[in-house]
């Protein structure tokens, strides 16, 4: 029936629909409605320059998808008295949905980059679709993040495939350690109700009536909200302020439903309830996820008591299956990759002292990460970047030093690539003459290095600016990097140069928004790491480094950069969510590798990402070039 | 399709042959503002190249209207001819015995055709060959014989863009030097929608030259065709 009807439209319709049925929100939408927007629609043409909406044009009335080239956004920025552009709108995209749903004019120009053909469709078609087609109000009302979502739902759906059913969120809440819930009536003050709430330590209350029925709760995120908002004074009845009607469940339920409701309606505590609904205790979010906390712990505890290598190698594909699990708890990246750190410093911790108690070279020293390690970034890809860092003990010479250090750094590289730890293609390890060397050696090191740099020689050191001690006495490795910083500081130059080279390293887009691939014979692949996070990074360490940010996490510079007034908090966000995705998208790949019994990599073929996440990585990338062009305006490149 | 004939029969009847009276009049070239007006971009679909024996199968058409392609106000049509040998041309355009069947009376369609044209200018590619072939498909049919203005897309194109490397003069050519995806070639409808999207293109370009009637507009292709001719020999 469908196909016959489907041949009735005439075919340009069908064609439109077929264009939209390539690109979300409307491939969730259905064929009645895209219909209704190819019928209504017009086809209008932009030249290359053409001004397709200015906020000069009054209030929108008109909902256009870009049908083939681009739509860019250009705001004036004041303070440096130039047009940036804001955001890029390419094929399948809409605009304006803030300003259509507002029912006020644009606040950005809206300009056409190349040849530019846009659909559009008028007011009342379009309320006519938002009217009736629930994906598609969805997407007007939450924009991009309700694609996110759908993304993030995939990353956790397809590894809780991979974890199989054994697993614990399949447990019933019941057996969670339910407290005896803490509760009041309707009529207590928010006072009081929250110092009952502070007397036994819980972020929440509920509100039940006298059979024990919840009738609402109250949390510490509710307290935040009336007080910043002023809702009223602190004697106020608490049924006035709580949520009404809170999320129940029965104590049968499983771990997994109570989470997929958490995530799904953003809140953080659920009550459980008996036949008869009456409140038997409380979930909250950290209950749920505390399983996992101790899995971690356990795993943490596991390697870090090893008595051999041959078990520590064992409990490497552990780290592997922690991993999916937490991509399915919906743990996002960057915790992601904190936790596999966290457990590779175990590892390197414990191969470290599993041969100092075999052959102790009798000399303290400190054991430096570099790179990704250092910046505590680690995926399951990854490689060893170390160094030692000595003081050189009375009546002993730094050469003396590095006879002893040097065959135990040696053995220790060498079982930490059994670990799975591959070793250093460009000798980036302690076995190196050149990186086991004394504090005054090192602070030598970075004094040529800063004074005497050569964009050349940049470009391979520039990882040793990302540096953390994993194991031994981290007050050298302090007084070093005070000193380091402090001279960065102070040398613009050596800033720029910096910023040069990060500069250099571009996301891989082309001028028309297409993936640029990389440039070894390989078809059609991206490298993730180098081509897509390295610019994040790179231009990060810059900024950092610049304005005296400590530590090494590119996402904590980010944030630290953000507080100190450097980046623009809403930028700030964006580049962190972006930088993000990339890394998600990078552990799906190498978990996939992985499942399929693959050597890791880092590439991958954005012909096999839905266009989904070949948008979201598009748009990403994005994010990087806006971070290159702060890089470019700040040091003038 | 269909419907929106019958519709429009049940309001139109009692009109007999030679009654054009009730047939919008064609328009002549004149100051009709390019902003404003409204454009058939038309693309017919044949048995053959010589329209002295081959016959239209199929009729797509687009209006624009003030410089922009309205979907709504659109002509796709398969005409019933049942009774000829279609097999030669068959292969390029993709249209079997059974479409056909099932396209309408041929009277019909075209005086919904002409009706729904309301006398605007009409736009093709190459459009000496759709010109050729519709012009007698009416005289046949309906003995109408009035002359409507047609402007060749394929002049259009040239002279804005007298530079391009398109590699070629095909409505193919020009497609691709724009980057259009066509839906379907050589689908009337679709042809006829990327002809229209090219007409924007040039349209586009017209404004910026300062060419803002029609008559401006058919005299600079007048210009350019000269200019073509001199410098063959």
């Amino acid at each position: 029936m469908a196909a016959n009807v489907d041949s009735q439209r005439p075919q340009n319709t069908r064609a439109i629909m077929g264009f939209l049925r390539e690109h979300a929100p409307f491939s969730s939408m259905d064929d009645t409605h895209l219909a209704h927007f190819a019928e209504h629609a017009t086809l209008r043409f932009f030249a290359d320059g053409d001004v397709v909406l200015s906020p000069d044009d009054g209030m929108v009335k008109r909902f256009y998808v870009v049908k083939q080239g681009r739509i860019r956004g250009e705001r004036h920025n004041e303070k440096e008295d130039r047009t940036e552009t804001t955001f890029e709108i390419s094929q399948g995209e809409c605009f304006p949905l803030a300003a259509l749903i507002g029912e006020r004019p644009t606040r950005t120009l809206h300009r056409a980059t190349g040849d530019t053909f846009c659909l559009s469709i008028e007011q009342d078609a379009f309320i006519t679709l938002f009217s009736e087609s629930d994906p598609f109000r969805d997407f007007c009302l939450r924009g991009v993040s309700s694609l996110l979502d759908q993304v993030n739902q995939r990353i956790q759906s397809n590894a809780m495939a991979s974890i199989g059913s054994s697993n614990s969120l399949d447990t019933p809440l019941e057996r969670y350690a339910l407290r005896n819930p803490i509760v009041c009536s309707p009529d207590l003050p928010v006072r009081k109700a929250v110092a009952r709430m502070h007397e036994n330590n819980v972020g929440s209350i509920i509100i039940t009536d006298d059979n024990r029925h919840p009738t609402g709760i109250f949390t510490l995120r509710d307290l935040r909200t009336m007080i910043a908002e002023e809702k009223g004074p602190l004697d106020t009845p608490i049924r006035q302020v709580m949520t009404p009607d809170p999320c129940r469940l029965s104590a049968q339920s499983d771990a997994f439903e109570a989470a997929m409701l958490m995530a799904e309606h953003h809140f953080a505590h659920l009550c459980v309830v008996d036949e008869d609904q009456r409140l038997i205790g409380v979930v909250s979010e950290r209950d749920l996820f505390s399983l996992q906390r101790v899995d971690l712990v356990n795993l943490a505890r596991t390697i870090g008591t090893a008595t051999h290598l041959r078990t520590l190698i064992s409990l490497r594909s552990q780290v592997s299956r922690l991993v999916d699990t937490m991509l399915a708890h919906g743990a996002d990246s960057g915790q992601v990759v904190k936790i596999i750190t966290t457990l590779n410093d175990v590892t390197v911790r414990r191969v470290l002292e599993l041969n100092l108690k075999k052959n102790d070279p009798g000399i303290p020293f400190t054991w430096l990460t570099f790179g990704s390690e250092g910046r505590q970034e680690q995926t399951l890809l990854t490689d060893q970047d170390n160094g030692i860092l000595f003081r050189t003990p009375e009546g002993m010479t730094e050469e003396q030093v590095r006879e002893k250090l040097l065959p135990f750094a040696q053995t220790v590289n060498q079982e930490l690539a059994e670990c799975g730890f591959t070793l250093c293609k460009g000798n980036i390890m302690a076995s190196n003459p050149k990186l086991c060397l004394s504090d005054r050696e090192w602070d030598d090191w970075f004094i040529r290095f800063i004074d005497a740099s050569t964009p050349q020689n940049l470009v391979y050191s520039s990882i040793f600016l990302d540096m953390r001690a994993v194991f031994g006495p981290t007050e050298p490795l302090h007084e070093l990097l005070d000193k380091v910083l402090t001279r960065i500081r102070k040398n613009a130059l050596f800033q720029k140069m910096l910023a040069g080279n990060a500069f250099q390293r571009k996301p891989p887009l082309t001028m028309f928004r297409n993936f640029r691939y990389v440039n070894d014979g390989k078809k059609h692949a991206l490298d993730l790491k180098r081509q897509g996070l390295a610019p994040f990074v790179e231009s990060v360490r810059v900024f950092a480094l610049a304005n005296g940010v400590e530590t090494a996490n590119t996402l904590e510079r980010m944030e630290e950069l953000s507080r100190k007034g450097v980046f623009d908090a809403k930028d700030a966000n964006a580049w962190k969510e972006a930088y993000s995705l990339i890394q998600a998208i990078r552990m799906r790949a190498h978990q996939e590798m992985l499942d399929r019994g693959e050597e890791l990599t880092n590439y991958i073929n954005p012909d096999d990402l839905n266009p989904l996440d070949r948008r979201i990585l598009r748009e990403s990338f994005r994010q990087a070039q806006r971070l290159q062009q702060k890089l470019e305006v700040t040091y003038q490149l | 399709m269909l419907e929106y004939i019958r519709h429009w029969l049940e309001k139109r009847r009692g009109l007999k042959d030679g009654d054009w009276d009730n047939l919008p009049s064609p328009k002549t070239v004149g100051d009709q503002l390019l902003s404003e007006i409204r454009l058939i971009v038309l693309d017919l679909e044949t048995t053959g190249l010589n329209p002295g024996q081959d016959e239209v199968i199929a009729i797509g058409a687009v209006a624009i209207t003030g410089g922009v392609i309205h979907l709504d106000d659109q002509f796709d049509l398969i005409l019933r001819r049942p009774d000829l040998d279609i097999s030669e041309t068959v292969l390029i355009h993709g249209i079997g015995p059974e479409a056909l069947t099932q396209g309408h009376e041929t009277e019909d369609a075209l005086l919904y055709l002409l009706d729904w044209m309301n006398g605007d200018p009409i736009l093709a590619y190459h459009s000496a060959f759709d010109q050729k072939f519709l012009e007698k498909t009416l005289k046949h049919q309906l003995g109408y014989a009035r002359n409507h203005v047609w402007i060749d897309v394929a002049d259009l194109l040239p002279a804005f863009f007298p530079n391009a490397q398109t590699g070629g003069k095909g409505l193919d050519h020009w497609a691709d030097f724009f980057g259009l995806e066509v839906s379907e070639r050589h689908h009337a409808a679709a042809d006829a929608l990327a002809t229209a999207e090219l007409t924007l293109v040039a349209l586009n370009r017209a404004r910026k030259d300062g060419v803002k009637t029609v008559k401006a507009l058919t005299d600079k292709l007048r210009y350019h065709r000269q200019l073509q001719n001199m410098k063959r020999f």
